[in-house]
């Protein structure tokens, strides 16, 4: 799988990050998957989760690193199959945390 | 609308919440324990904790929290309402005022802990039980210390930074004994709820606090990525609630956003709909999230509001306060500015007219009379009912009971009396010291009430009223009354008068209003915040009042605050003294005559007297006291101007004619040149001279005094 040059994600993905960065996700689709870097989010709100919901759902989808604060935010709100590939098994995330 | 605005306009709410917090609970005390006050108080409590959650200021968030616990309990008659309830729900409400100012940046964040205990511990579920800690460690403090990479990030006020933080710390507490059973809600958040700083993760977070767990998360809604909106909320969350958890308690928690956040309670109901944002206003229909034919049980719904079909996705209307709008305050200014020209514009071209031999004309009374409304209309904006400065007066004593352990009863009325903005604003610290005076050294202590057979409480009366063009304001205690016997020697101990001075009773009255007799040092221990009855007597002369005393010993004592209504613009008698022209204020005169030669009596070279129907008044010359020249000396062929003055009686001020009785807007000597003695400030004639407007207190018992006159009454 082919990856096209990572989107790297602010530290504070607020609705003005996720208004900032789909142009750029935008044009960064139709070459194979997205990689999206969010090692370093430590704040995130719902604009930028839809976003990374649609990256995912979008074309080839997106690969997406994750910071512990996002992985737990995703897992918190159900998310977590949604974004991520090595989702612990079982979709029920929230219920069992 | 920026999220600066917002906030201030959240801050302005507050304070009006607190308010009817306040009044609510004042009406507890009284003895009204209905329905409707109760829930006054819980809306006031509950409408700051909203706010106070979507702007991030944890602290505050979590104190209303647990006061709007208690505060629900006493609602549904869980917790009986007794005097020590509401001396609690009293102190909660002081310490949740001060959380406001603090979220303000106004002052330090309170220490609510011990506060927060005895809330928790009068709570329904913990009566008769020990005072147990928080109940649900609401999010306190336990969320700032996020569990990631982050650094503990300080709340700065507002920032999405910081409320955005503490979201894991709060996904993460409470959730692990996860009911097997309970209700479903699902929430779909719309892009209301994502506008202007809001953030939907927001409040799941608070619902997650409650207890619930999130079931799932419909992302169907979600387009490709190349056609999402950011601004529109996609997603569908199902929680499961707690079996304690009611489905008010959720609404609640979204109540902030109102209709911008769909909610459907119940196993059966369906997910509320994605609401595009392009939806035109007027079609929004209630925002039934009409769904596959299932009538849920509990029925779906939207957070308060929802009913009203309006403004749905429409651009975020502030939610509706009555016939209210917000106005800044600098906009309002310019036009009492703007106002002030046109009454001074009016005048010159009256004069004008007059000049050409038009004085009378239909159209310029009529003009006249326009004008006077729209200045009347413009004064009435800034006008505000004084009971804002009065509301704050119950905490005052609350906090003086707890020092002097005095018990006080208030008494207000005229709260509705309305007067000007900045005078509300500048009355605020004479007002509070009165009162502290009033306690601190009326209200005797509950043994020597008891002793001199009155109630142990004492009773403070606050009273406001309109009379001729001012305001009236008095505070009334029913204490022990000035002891004039210790204030005098007081004042020949400081120096004040002479040992052998014989003072009238007012006189004496009078000088607990010097300087350097500070109240720190006089009858009794208490006080000394700094601020002197000099002080007080300053400030209401600065916003062109008088202050009186009314004291009877053992009775009580009244201060009588006279205020005008605005300090822009007032009626004024234009009135040439030589080569002068000078203008009296309306307010003080009470008559003009032209003297009988028999009537006026001379005393000496220049002192007069003149007897008005049997009461002698003297005759002040108004020429001697501004320096004019030329001006008639003669009290029989000038006029004399009787004026009502509120330190020395009344006087006759000799003039050589009145001109003119119009309005004047008051232009500040202060702010342009430096403060006179005797004269209140300037004001701009129609002609475009610059004519001094009297201060007829201040000239009349200065002029008085220098001549060894005073009314002969």
């Amino acid at each position: 799988m082919e990856l096209t040059p990572t989107i790297t994600l602010p530290a504070r993905c607020d609705r003005a990050a996720a208004e900032a960065l789909l142009p750029e996700l935008i044009a960064a689709l139709g070459s194979g998957a997205l990689a999206i870097d969010a090692r370093a989010c430590t704040q995130i709100g719902q604009a930028m989760l839809q976003i990374l919901v649609a990256a995912r759902r979008t074309g080839e989808g997106a690969v997406i690193q994750a910071s512990a604060h996002l992985r737990d935010t995703a897992r918190r709100l159900g998310l977590d199959d949604e974004l991520f590939d090595d989702a612990p098994l079982g979709g029920l995330a929230g219920e069992r945390a | 609308m920026n999220a600066d605005e917002i906030q201030a306009i959240f801050f302005a709410e507050c304070e009006e919440s607190l308010d009817a917090a306040e009044q609510g609970l004042a009406a507890c005390r009284a003895g009204t324990h209905d329905a409707d006050t109760i829930n006054a108080v819980f809306r006031g409590v509950h409408s700051i904790k909203g706010g106070a959650g979507a702007f991030g200021f944890v602290a505050l968030q979590a104190f209303t929290h647990t006061f709007e616990t208690l505060l629900s309990d006493v609602r549904d008659g869980t917790v009986a309402i007794t005097t020590p309830l509401v001396n609690l729900l009293l102190r909660a409400l002081d310490t949740l005022s001060d959380h406001v100012a603090a979220a303000r940046g106004l002052g330090e964040t309170p220490d609510d802990a011990a506060l927060q205990a005895e809330l928790t511990a009068a709570m329904a579920a913990n009566a008769g039980s020990a005072p147990a800690p928080a109940p649900e460690p609401a999010p306190a403090a336990a969320p700032l210390v996020a569990d990631d990479d982050d650094e503990a990030d300080p709340m700065s006020d507002g920032d999405f930074a910081a409320m955005l933080d503490d979201l894991t710390g709060a996904f993460d507490s409470p959730a692990e004994p996860a009911p097997a059973a309970g209700r479903i809600v699902k929430v779909r958040p719309h892009a209301g709820a994502m506008r202007n700083g809001s953030e939907p993760l927001l409040m799941l977070r608070e619902m997650l606090d409650l207890g619930a767990t999130c079931v799932e998360c419909d992302v169907g809604a979600i387009p490709s990525l190349d056609t999402i909106d950011p601004g529109t909320g996609y997603f569908g969350w199902t929680f499961r609630l707690p079996a304690d958890v009611s489905d008010q308690a959720v609404a609640d928690i979204f109540d902030f956003v109102g209709d911008d956040c769909s909610l459907a309670f119940g196993d059966g109901a369906a997910m509320p709909a994605v609401r595009q944002p392009e939806a035109p206003v007027r079609l929004v229909q209630a925002p039934a999230p009409a769904a596959a034919g299932t009538p849920a049980p509990s029925a779906e719904h939207t957070a308060p509001g929802a009913a009203m079909p309006v403004a749905a996705a429409a651009p975020p209307a502030p939610p509706a306060m009555g016939q209210s709008i917000r106005i800044e305050l600098g906009k309002l200014d310019k036009l009492i500015d703007a106002v002030g020209e046109l009454v001074i514009a009016q005048a010159m071209m009256a004069q004008r007219l007059a000049g050409d031999g038009l004085a009378v004309t239909e159209e310029l009374t009529m003009l006249e009379g326009l004008t006077r409304d729209i200045q009347e209309s413009a004064m009435a904006i800034r006008a505000q009912p004084i009971g804002s400065v009065f509301s704050r007066v119950p905490r005052i004593l609350r906090e003086l009971t707890a020092s002097t352990g005095k018990h006080v009863r208030l008494n207000v009325s005229g709260e509705s009396t309305e007067l000007d903005k900045t005078v509300i604003e500048r009355l605020g610290e004479p007002l509070t010291h009165l009162i502290r005076n009033a306690v601190d050294h009326g209200i005797e202590a509950p043994e020597a009430r008891l002793a001199a057979g009155k109630p142990a409480e004492g009773t403070l009366t606050l009273s406001a009223e309109h009379r001729s063009g001012r305001i009236l304001i008095r505070i009334a205690d029913d204490g022990r009354g000035i002891d004039r016997d210790r204030v005098l020697a007081k004042a020949i101990e400081k120096g004040l008068v002479a040992p052998d001075a014989q003072l009238s009773r007012e006189e004496i009255d009078q000088l607990i209003f010097a300087p350097g007799f500070s109240t720190a040092a006089t009858i009794t221990n208490v006080s000394g915040r700094g601020v002197g009855m000099d002080v007080v007597r300053q400030n209401v002369k600065d916003l062109g009042g008088r202050i009186t005393i009314e004291s009877e010993p053992g009775k009580g004592t009244t201060f009588t605050l006279t205020l005008p209504l605005t300090l822009a613009i007032s009626d004024g008698m234009v009135v040439n003294v030589g080569d002068q022209t000078l203008v009296v204020p309306l307010a003080n005169v009470v008559e003009s005559l032209r003297p009988d030669p028999s009537e006026v009596k001379g005393l000496g070279a220049n002192r007069a007297m003149i007897n008005v129907r049997g009461r002698f008044i003297p005759v002040l010359p108004l020429h001697v006291a501004v320096g004019a020249l030329g001006a008639v000396e003669r009290p029989e062929q000038g006029v004399l101007i009787v004026v009502e003055t509120e330190g020395a009686g009344r006087a006759a001020l000799l003039v050589d004619a009145i001109c003119d009785q119009r309005q004047v807007v008051i232009k500040s000597l202060d702010t342009h040149y430096r403060s006179v003695e005797g004269v209140a400030g300037a004001t701009i004639l129609g002609d475009g001279r610059v004519a001094l407007i009297v201060d007829v207190d201040g000239l009349v018992a200065h002029s008085l005094a220098d001549i060894g006159l005073c009314e002969a009454a």
